[in-house]
This record gives C-alpha cells, sequence and structure tokens, in this order.
C-alpha cells in the first residue's frame, strides 16, 4: 500500500544549509567564552610505563599558567569512555569502568598524564615542558595475539592474559559439531580488520565552564550528551542536574564520537581556575587518541548443504581493543551478532575474546563490527557459490532471511527488502553481462557483490529512549525540542519532515530546539542508526498528542467532534465540510492568549523506547578494474541498494550511502593505521600519511533506494546511517576476486599484498597473499 | 620579534592587526578577527579546510604567514554571500545536499569559486581534479560534484 | 611524541630586497636560518616542531623571480614561479611536456599554488616529482651565494635524503633546461596510493629516436634511493639500440637492481623495486609512442 505523503519522501534542503554555507555555524573549536584559558594535555611519550614522580612545580610558576593538575589533583573514580549503564541484558555486566581522568600508569603513546591550563598556546606548551615526570618503562604489547600470550605484560591488574572479555555468541543455536558433519561443503578461512580511523575533519574539541553556583557547562562534540552528563557526573561525584552538555555543530561523529575524551579534563582545569577552559585536539591528538574502529582477527567456519543451504556456522573473534576498553567490550559479541544473524542458519555458535593492547583504544565506527565482520562472511558466501557451482547471487537469495523471522538480535523482523536489494543492484551493475569475463590484458575488471542486515536502533541489546516535545507557536509554526546529538548527519531535516507529515505543515515551520541536555528530555542520541527510528518515533509520538490537543481545542472552536476534523496545510477543517475550518495559527492564538481564562499550551510530549526490530538491509555491488602488473585496484562504479524502510528525504538517504562508499573504499584499500613495532608510536598520525579517498579516487556511484515501508519505523522508516558502509569492502573483495581469481584477506587490500597473491597464483601457490 | 602592526584586505574591507610572524593568516582569520568560517582541521596541508582565496588563487592559511599576505585580497567564506543573498555555488551546495556535517565546506565552496572563475563549464572530470586537495569524509563527494556543475550553469545563464 | 601544536613557535623575520641582500643575511645566520618560498613542506614541519628556525627569510619581495622565458641556450624557470604557474605555461606543456605531466599529479591545486618548483628541489625529498622530470631533462640549477655563482647539473645537486650541496649562504635562484631537451619525447608516471599521496616510486624518461635507434635516453628514478638518481646502467642499454621488448625489459630490470628502496608505511622495499621495472618499461613505452 503506497501512501501518499505531503512531505515525507521530499529531497528537502537543510535549514542549517546557510549556515555551513556561509561560515556562520559553531563548531566547537569556534566558540570563545571571556577569559577562557587554552587546555593542553601532557601525553605519554611511551606505550608503557610506570610514572614514578611528577613534578609540576616550575611549570606552576611560568607566567600564564593558571592550573597545573596530575593524577593527585583529579577525582580516583575511574569512568568508562563508553559510558556505564547503557547496555541490557545479557551484556550488561560487561560495562567497565577502566580509565582515569589522568592516567595512573601509561598505557598507549598519547596516554593523557597531566594537563595544564593557559592564557594562551604558546604558554601551555611551554608549560608541558616545563612537567617533570620520571616514567619507568614497562615491556609492551601491540597486537592482540601477543597480548595474550603468558609472557605478555599485564596492562589492567584485573585482566589475566590482557583478556578483558572473554563470551560466547549470545544467541547461540543448536549443535555446530553435528552442523557441520551433516553439511555437504565445509570452509573455514581466518580474516583480519584493521582499525580504520574516523576520519572527520573537526578535531575533537570540548569546553568546560563552572558557574559560580558550581554548575558545570561542558561544550562538548559527543554523540550521546545525556549518557555523557550521567558518566561525568559520576566522575565528579556531582548530581546530573549540575551538569549541562551542549551539544555545538559537529564536524562528522561516525562513532568515535561515543566515547569520552578530553572533557573531564576540561572540567577538572575549569574547576581548579573557576575559568573556562577549551582542550582542541591537534589532528594527530586526533589520530593518536580517539578511538577508532575495532580491529579483529577471526575465523569463520560454515558448513552448507549441496543445494546452497546454510547449514553451520562457527565465528571465533579475536578483538583488539587498546590501553582502554571503550567500546570495544561490547565489540567481540556484537561482531558475532551481525556475523551469525544476516543468514538463516539452524546451527550456530561462536566465542569472542576482547584483549588490551598498549594501543590508541578501539571503539564503535560506523557500522560497529558489521563492516568487521561481512569482510570475512560475505568473501566465504562467494567461496562457498564457487565450490557449489551456484551464482553468488543465488546463494544469498536461498539464505536470507524474511519478514517474521528472528533477527540478527532475537526478535521477529519487521520488514526486509533485501531480496529487490540485490535484484535491483545486480540488474543496474549488468551482473550477467559483466561477471565471468576472464580477460587477459594487463587491466582485468570484475564485479562483485555483497549484503548485509544491520539495526534501527540497539533493542534489546543496547538502552533505546528517546523523547520529544512539540510545542505550538501563535503563528502556527511548532517548536520542535529533541537532542538526538548532533553527529554532523541531517537528523533535524528527517525530524522535522516527521513532525511536519504528522501536524499537517511545512517542514520550514518546524523551528528545532536541541543542543543541551537542560532544555531537552532525554534522548539517549546517536548511534546504532537509531535516530529516525526511535528519535523519529518519539517525534512522531509527541507530534500526535499535539495534534490530538490541537483538533480537540479546534472542535470546541468549531463546534464539531474532534473525530471529525482534520489538519493539512497549516489549517484545520471538518472532513465533511472542509470549507469550514480555521488556521491553525488562530486556533493556538486563541488558546494561548484566551482572555476568559480557559487557556492552553498546545504541546505534545513523548518518551519513547523501541520494542521491536527493524533491520534496515542492503546490497552492494563493485565494478574494479585490476592492474595485474601492479596490484593496483580501482574502483570504476559502486552501486549500493539499500532498504531503509520509507526514506524521509532520499537526498539524505543518497548522501549517507554515497559518504559510506568512501569510508568502505578506504576500508577495502587504503587506510592503515600503522603503529611502529619497535616503539609503540603512531606512524600514520595525520592525513598525509593515513589515505582517506579523495574526490579523485572515488568511483561512479549510483544509490538504488527500494523504499518499501516498515510497519513500525516512523511513516514507515528505518535506520541508514551506518548500513550505508557495512558491505563496501566485501563487496570489492568479491570483485577483486572475479577480475583476477585471488584474494586478500587481511584488510587494507594493498597493491602490495594483491600483487604478492597474484605472483602466489602464478605460482600455484594459495593466492592468497598473506 | 615585536609585535608590528600590519594591513590586511579580507573580504573587501581593511584590518590593521598587531602580529607576529609566526602568526598563521588561519590564526589571523579565527582568533584575531572572529572569523571562524575558516576551519582548522589537520594543519598539514592535506585536507583543505584551511582554505581561502589570496588575490582570487586557493592557498591553505594553515600554512601560510600572515605577514607574507599584508596588502593582498583575501576572500574567507564570510564574505561570499552579499548580506542575506547567498553566491549561486552556496545556494547550490544547499539545494542539492553537498552539506552534511558542513566542516568541509567553507574550503570546498572558495576552491569551487576559483575554479569557476578559472574555468565556467568544468567537465565533471574538471571538477573532482580542482578539488582533489579538499577532503570530505561525509558526502563521498558526489554531491559536492553535482552542486559544483549546477552552479556553473547558473552563473554561466546569469542566475 | 605525539603532536600537540597548533601554532608556530617565535622567529625572526626577514624580507630582503635583493638576492645579495639575501644571501648576506644567510650566510650571518648559516643553519639557523631558513628559506620561505611556498612554505607547504617548511611551515608544516616547524608545527611539528621538527625544524625550529630562529630566522625565515622569505624571497617574496624580491623582484623579478617569477618567470619563466626561453633565454639563449635554455629555459629559465625563476626561483619564485610557483607549481601552477608551471603546469599551465604553454611553453612548458608544449615544449617540455613531462614536467608539466609530473606537476599535474600533484593533485592539490593548494599546493601547487603555494608551492614552486625551485621550493620542491630544495627540499631535497628522493620522492619529489619535480626533480625527475628535470633529471630527464638535463636539467641545471644556477645557484647564488655570497661570494658569486656556480651552475650544477641537477643530477649533482643531491647528497642525500634532505641535503643538497648549496652552502649556508647559497640559493637557488632558477633552473635552466637545455634547448636540446625541447619537444624530447618523454614520460613521467607516478604510483600512489591516494591521489594527495607522495609517492610510492616515480619515473621520468626521455628519448631522443633517429631513424628508428635510441640516440639518447634519460632514465630518471625517484622514491626508490635517498636521492632522485639517472639509472645509468638503464640508460646505456637503451642507447644505441632499436627499442624491442627485449631491450626495454633489459633496462627496465637494470634500473630496478640500481634501486635501493626502503619499506614504510606507503610500500615495501620489495614492491618498489618490482615498480621500479614496471614503471621504467611503461614510461619507455609511453615515451616512445608520443613525439615526432
Amino acid at each position: 500500500m503506497k501512501q501518499e505523503f505531503s512531505v515525507i519522501g521530499k529531497r528537502f534542503s537543510q535549514a542549517d544549509g546557510p549556515a555551513k554555507a556561509t561560515g556562520a555555524a559553531k563548531y566547537t573549536g569556534d566558540i570563545k567564552l571571556p577569559g577562557m584559558l587554552i587546555g593542553k594535555v601532557l601525553r605519554s611519550p611511551y606505550p608503557h610505563a610506570k610514572i614514578k614522580r611528577i613534578d609540576k612545580s616550575k611549570a606552576e610558576e611560568l607566567p600564564g599558567v593558571e592550573a597545573v593538575i596530575t593524577w593527585e589533583d583529579t577525582p580516583k573514580i575511574p569512568y568508562a569512555s563508553s559510558f556505564r549503564d547503557l547496555p541490557m541484558a545479557p551484556s550488561g555486566s560487561l560495562q567497565r569502568a577502566d580509565e582515569y581522568i589522568l592516567a595512573d600508569k601509561a598505557r598507549y603513546v598519547g596516554d593523557a598524564i597531566a594537563a595544564v591550563a593557559a592564557v594562551n598556546e604558546q604558554v601551555a606548551e611551554e608549560a608541558l615542558k616545563l612537567i617533570e615526570v620520571e616514567y619507568e618503562k614497562l615491556p609492551f604489547v601491540i597486537l592482540p595475539r601477543e597480548a595474550i600470550k603468558p609472557e605478555a605484560p599485564k596492562i589492567h591488574d584485573y585482566a589475566e592474559n590482557n583478556v578483558a572479555v572473554h563470551l560466547g555468541y549470545p544467541l547461540a543455536e543448536g549443535d555446530v559439531e553435528k552442523g557441520f558433519q551433516e553439511s555437504d561443503v565445509v570452509l573455514e578461512e581466518t580474516f583480519s580488520v584493521s582499525k580504520q580511523v574516523a576520519g572527520h575533519l573537526e578535531t575533537q574539541a570540548c569546553i568546560a565552564n563552572v558557574e559560580p553556583t558550581g554548575k558545570i557547562t561542558c561544550y562538548s562534540p559527543c554523540q550521546l550528551p545525556f549518557p555523557l552528563r550521567r558518566e561525568l557526573a559520576k566522575m565528579f561525584n556531582l548530581p546530573e542536574g549540575m551538569i549541562n552538555v551542549v551539544s555545538p555543530f559537529v564536524g562528522g561523529s561516525f562513532g568515535a564520537r561515543l566515547s569520552v575524551y578530553n572533557e573531564p579534563i576540561a572540567i577538572a582545569l575549569a574547576l581548579k581556575t573557576r575559568k573556562p577552559v577549551k582542550i582542541e585536539y591537534t589532528k594527530e591528538e586526533d589520530f593518536t587518541c580517539v578511538h577508532t574502529r575495532t580491529a579483529d582477527e577471526y575465523t569463520i567456519k560454515m558448513g552448507f548443504k549441496k543445494d546452497g543451504t546454510l547449514h553451520a556456522m562457527q565465528i571465533k573473534v579475536l578483538t583488539w581493543s587498546g590501553a582502554y576498553l571503550g567500546r570495544a567490550q561490547l565489540a567481540g559479541a556484537i561482531t558475532l551478532i551481525w556475523g551469525m544473524g544476516h543468514y538463516r542458519c539452524p546451527n550456530r555458535a561462536g566465542e569472542c575474546k576482547v584483549v588490551y593492547c598498549n594501543t590508541t583504544p578501539s571503539a564503535a565506527m560506523r557500522g560497529y563490527g558489521n563492516p568487521e565482520i561481512m569482510w570475512g562472511v560475505e568473501q566465504m558466501m562467494d567461496m562457498a557459490a564457487e565450490k557449489l557451482g551456484m551464482d553468488p547471487l543465488e546463494i544469498r537469495l536461498k539464505n536470507i532471511k524474511k519478514a517474521g523471522e528472528p533477527s540478527n538480535f532475537g526478535l521477529p523482523i519487521e520488514s526486509t527488502y533485501l531480496e529487490d536489494c540485490i535484484k535491483a543492484g545486480a540488474e543496474r551493475i549488468g551482473w550477467w553481462e559483466k561477471r565471468g569475463r576472464k580477460e587477459e590484458g594487463i587491466k582485468r575488471r570484475g564485479i562483485g557483490m555483497a549484503t548485509m542486515t544491520h539495526c534501527s536502533g540497539a533493542y534489546p541489546l543496547l538502552l533505546e529512549h528517546s523523547g520529544a516535545i512539540v510545542k505550538f507557536n501563535e503563528d502556527g509554526s511548532v517548536n520542535l525540542v529533541v537532542n538526538p546529538g548532533s553527529p554532523g548527519t541531517h537528523i533535524w531535516g528527517a525530524l522535522s519532515q516527521i513532525a511536519a507529515e504528522e501536524l499537517g505543515i511545512h517542514p520550514e515551520d518546524i523551528h528545532i530546539v536541541t543542543g543541551e541536555t537542560d532544555k531537552t528530555l532525554f534522548d539517549l542520541g546517536s548511534h546504532a542508526s537509531r535516530s529516525t527510528y526511535v528519535t523519529g518515533n518519539a517525534v512522531l509520538e509527541a507530534a500526535k498528542e499535539a495534534k490530538r490537543q490541537l483538533l480537540e481545542r479546534a472542535a470546541k472552536m468549531l463546534e464539531a467532534p474532534p473525530e471529525d476534523l482534520e489538519v493539512k496545510d497549516k489549517r484545520v477543517y471538518l472532513k465533511s465540510a472542509p470549507e469550514k475550518g480555521l488556521s491553525v495559527s488562530e486556533v493556538v492564538r486563541s488558546a494561548m492568549w484566551d482572555m476568559k481564562g480557559e487557556c492552553l499550551n498546545i504541546a505534545g510530549k513523548s518518551s519513547f523506547a523501541s520494542k521491536w526490530t527493524s533491520p534496515p538491509t542492503a546490497a552492494y555491488f563493485a565494478e574494479v578494474e585490476v592492474d595485474i602488473e601492479t596490484g593496483e585496484v580501482k574502483v570504476l562504479r559502486f552501486i549500493t541498494a539499500v532498504d531503509c524502510g520509507t526514506a524521509i528525504n532520499p537526498m539524505t538517504v543518497e548522501g549517507q550511502c554515497e559518504g559510506g562508499i568512501q569510508q568502505g573504499i578506504g576500508y577495502a584499500l587504503t587506510e592503515d593505521f600503522v603503529i611502529n613495532k619497535e616503539t609503540g608510536v603512531l606512524e600514520s598520525d595525520n592525513f598525509t600519511t593515513y589515505k582517506m579517498p579523495t574526490a579523485l579516487d572515488m568511483p561512479e556511484t549510483e544509490i538504488i533506494i527500494i523504499n518499501k515501508p516498515d510497519p513500525k519505523g516512523p511513516f514507515g522508516a528505518k535506520g541508514v546511517g551506518e548500513p550505508a558502509t557495512v558491505g563496501v569492502a566485501p563487496a570489492i573483495a568479491n570483485a577483486i576476486y572475479d577480475a583476477v581469481g585471488v584474494r586478500v584477506l587481511d584488510l587494507p587490500v594493498t597493491p602490495e599484498k594483491l600483487l604478492k597473491a597474484l605472483k602466489e597464483k602464478q605460482h600455484g601457490d594459495s593466492g592468497r597473499g598473506d | 620579534m615585536q609585535k608590528q602592526i600590519a594591513r590586511f584586505i579580507i573580504n573587501g574591507r581593511p584590518y590593521e592587526v598587531a602580529i607576529e610572524p609566526r602568526m598563521t593568516l588561519l590564526e589571523l582569520l579565527r582568533d584575531e578577527l572572529g572569523l571562524t568560517g575558516t576551519k582548522y582541521s589537520c594543519g598539514a596541508g592535506e585536507c583543505g579546510a584551511c582554505t581561502v582565496l589570496v588575490e582570487g588563487k586557493p592557498v591553505l592559511s594553515c600554512l601560510t604567514l600572515a605577514i607574507r599576505v599584508r596588502e593582498k585580497n583575501i576572500l574567507t567564506i564570510e564574505g561570499l554571500a552579499k548580506g542575506t543573498d547567498l553566491h549561486p555555488i552556496q545556494k547550490a551546495f544547499i539545494e542539492h545536499g553537498a552539506i552534511q556535517c558542513g566542516f568541509c565546506t567553507p574550503g570546498m565552496i572558495l576552491t569551487a569559486k576559483a575554479l569557476l572563475d578559472e574555468n565556467p563549464n568544468p567537465t565533471k572530470e574538471e571538477v573532482k581534479e580542482y578539488l582533489a586537495g579538499n577532503l570530505c569524509r561525509c558526502t563521498g563527494y558526489v554531491k559536492i560534484i553535482e552542486a559544483v556543475l549546477a552552479a556553473a550553469k547558473a552563473i554561466r545563464e546569469g542566475k | 611524541m605525539t603532536v600537540v601544536t597548533r601554532n608556530l613557535k617565535p622567529f625572526e623575520y626577514f624580507e630582503p630586497k635583493t638576492i645579495a641582500e639575501a644571501t648576506q643575511f644567510l650566510s650571518t645566520h648559516g643553519a639557523k636560518a631558513k628559506v620561505l618560498a611556498g612554505g607547504v613542506d617548511l611551515i608544516f614541519r616547524m608545527r611539528r616542531r621538527q625544524i625550529q628556525p630562529e630566522y625565515i627569510v622569505s624571497l617574496q619581495s624580491i623582484p623579478g623571480l617569477d618567470y619563466i622565458r626561453k633565454d639563449g641556450e635554455n629555459l629559465k624557470i625563476g626561483a619564485l614561479t610557483n607549481l601552477r604557474t608551471i603546469e599551465l605555461s604553454p611553453i612548458i606543456r608544449e615544449d617540455y611536456s613531462i614536467l608539466a605531466e609530473a606537476i599535474h599529479t600533484i593533485a592539490s591545486i593548494q599546493v601547487k599554488n603555494m608551492g614552486t618548483a625551485v621550493g620542491n628541489l630544495c627540499i631535497a625529498t628522493p620522492a619529489s616529482d619535480v626533480a625527475p622530470p628535470l633529471f630527464a631533462l638535463g636539467a641545471k640549477l644556477r645557484l647564488i651565494g655570497l661570494s658569486g655563482e656556480r651552475i650544477v647539473p641537477i643530477e649533482e645537486f643531491y647528497l642525500n635524503v634532505g641535503q643538497t650541496i648549496l652552502q649556508p649562504d647559497e640559493i637557488v635562484a632558477e633552473i635552466l633546461i637545455p634547448n636540446s631537451s625541447a619537444k624530447v619525447r618523454g614520460a613521467f608516471l607516478k604510483l600512489v596510493r591516494t591521489a594527495t599521496d607522495i609517492a610510492k616510486v616515480n619515473v621520468a624518461v626521455t628519448l631522443t629516436i633517429e631513424d628508428n635507434i635510441c640516440r639518447d635516453a634519460k632514465v630518471a628514478v625517484g622514491s626508490v634511493a635517498p636521492t632522485v638518481f639517472r639509472a645509468k646502467k638503464a640508460e646505456g642499454i637503451l642507447i644505441g639500440e632499436k627499442l624491442k621488448p627485449e631491450v626495454v625489459e633489459e633496462a627496465a630490470e637494470a634500473a630496478a637492481e640500481e634501486a635501493k628502496p626502503i619499506t614504510d608505511l606507503r610500500s615495501t622495499a620489495e614492491y618498489r623495486r618490482e615498480m621500479v621495472k614496471v614503471l621504467v618499461r611503461r614510461a619507455i613505452g609511453k615515451a616512445q609512442e608520443r613525439g615526432n
């Protein structure tokens, strides 16, 4: 049933476009408060070291320095940089607070040892040099497989063999051993995926200010303002109401801003100096300290029946955390959940170990384990198809789930149109015409595909709760009070369209009120592709309530029953006699300013927590050209066919998918987080050394939006932010295989590795380049 | 070295600022003059977020010493619109969804302006080449390129 | 060390009005002074505190250093001529196309507006995209110091990574490309990770072919040794021969053998060496296809 919408599905421009296009939009670094000091952090030069002694006296004496803090000066309450109390069952017990505001021990190069607040950056830099730190260097470990060895140095006292988390796959089913025995074809491969950097352009920044009352204002780009407020309250032993988290515009997040970074240090400095303190990272600090995508090594075993039915599946993951857990503590389990929840499979088991290393921590970059694991799963599906003599499309179609079946999270799938995605994308890329070309020249082309299922919000794994207020103004416009965070996506536009559709007004008549925890209702924030689905539903509920009140009031004025009324184009009218009506403005104005004393603020409020699973799905198709002499891979064309329910704003959905392609291509081919093995120092510490695709590196792209509504999403919408990137890399890997018959199983697939694999294939070896 | 008063012409207006040689143009704009539209990102000349036009040419303000651009015509993003009348490139960026987080946008728009001043009818490939020094992590560049081509057309048609 | 500095440390700044003033100043302050041309490399390294000059000498007020002109036996490029000017110069594109071609592969328009060719050469990185084509064009450099000037072939200019023969009081005032290199057939190739990356390997080849015989060949290889170098063995294999595939292959292999590549975060030594062979072979092929 196709619904006719007034504003849903239209390509509206964003209301904040002019501010961003003219330079007026203020990001955290652009904000200057009177008397503001500049904060800077002294960072450990060693990957693992005891701090024997710190002497800050010389630094404190330097003119222009107003505070110098160390471990001694900060609360000894450990925190979880990825926030406690987000998870529900069964992972609730995993949230561990393992970080201090300033380190008790240096656990990675870049760890925060001390901090200063000074009148400008120059003085702050001088002050850092004057802080004397006596380190006792300890042995260190970079890779997880080294860190779990018995002889490895212990990074956190509680973690034996540096294992922070050791879990089985929480949704295990059936009997995998029996399942493999019953399978006609069994495949097993080991893959490794890398620490991709979020690469947002805006460097991490925050400002802390303490009011005379002791109330703290914290300007932060954090994607989860309310959880941040709660964690800060715990850290500083304050009631939540004494902290206001302010969200300026944010220059990209991609999951990296889910964590706490410099906020506690800035607050500690602000508390000491009683002046505002700003800490802005350099891009080098971003690379060194901001949490990356979680890296893993994993082995996947899959058993198939000869007709292509997936019968048994087992995944074992070694998850690379870092010096502190961050979101990596959930990453192992969620990786298993994505990997084994995408296809129908009666026998599933798995295991994950999340391991501390003396490196930059890992977290929940866009996709949170899904891109990581589908890198392997989707290549295995192609390998199985080849062994079984099936088309890769056929083996997908055979095993993808249908609506009503249990989703990756275990609850029934509310809607899925993955089959539509696969068929539409295959047709558009020229699947049947262009695959298996078996070319002879130096440049060879290939076509490959991948699929995935993600989530719209993380119910039932993580807490879900969003709230909104919709209140009418006398002119018939609406203030929409929401706080989904400020991740840099177009979420406010989508929310405006949802409210406008329900209220029969235009998105231009919606004023967004957001950006402060003081002024908005609780919203978890932006992660797990939840904002359109969960905050969107919260907005819809609030709008429905506001509409109900509006119609009830109008009913009195029009002397008609409320059920007989409708609102459209800013006008309330009788369904039975449309010419009889009032403007919304008249209704609101008369209610607000009722001279007889029967006043009413026409407003709706909601508290919404989703209780269903409406997973977005997508199919990705890549056409590549491989130069067999240099191993270079050029992505010529990329098509993403996405099922995100109703596209509230198709232009926004396309934008997300196009950006996701850029990140997926970088993940697949060029982005490499390089740590010096001798020193533990990060070598790829800026865009000069860490290479993300430029405009010249992008292929021709096409985004196909299936646009079929979900029963539970607001106007049928599902999430899209993370689906945008999940399957890009394996589609490229499968295309490379189609072109030249080799695979490189560890990311990134550099020309160096691919050429090695090609040469090995020539000489009759595995052709794996590893 | 003592601070010295230097004269700058920014967005058509003269400014006299006490500067030190060590001050970059980016610092001058953001910290001294409060023109925060030009962004500090990589500080390495790689991302283009700090791009401004000096005598109409796109340069990286994070690597330009302010003292070297005295008396030169400098255009920042704040100088592009005429009051509330947005430049066609700004309009096109907004209409075509070429702005997501917006952080790369000022640099992108100015680089695009320099392109269209030099070459009013660029091909898609020429647009890509010209924007190669401006990184974006949100959009995949697709709608940015679309917007630049649309702006080129609008400008040629006198809109 | 994690770089936590966004701005620069203080320094003294001097803007000489003549080359003589510049060389005098440099002579006085020696290693404490650095010359500022485009600044893309210098300012970046200062920001990261890799170098901290006490004095910066900017040449921008010296008139008459921004030119491309034919002058007697040479095409001359002045010290302040920026990369974009050279890329777009009709005479460079017509007659010395591999130089324009090479600069074109520097993808950032901003870097090309700011950076000068001479400045790029003086950074003395073996991965320069400007040096290999100039090597292959037989370019010379005019060095001016306190006591006078000297002209050196570009392949004698470099000593090691980041090291040239420049004395503390000397600057490079111009690049000279001999007329004999005009319209020579050539090609420049490079391998990068993304469009704006520093080369893994870059190669510039020029060939003079008469009556089907190669009379002269210059094979310049970058990024695989402490300096850009001319692969003389490879050149020797080509000169005097018909450029049949076997001959080209032998020359390409010889060039690869002469390389001393390293493994770093961009690539491996093994790959780089192999790619020298591939790029030299391809550049020779491309050069053969071009020209009169």
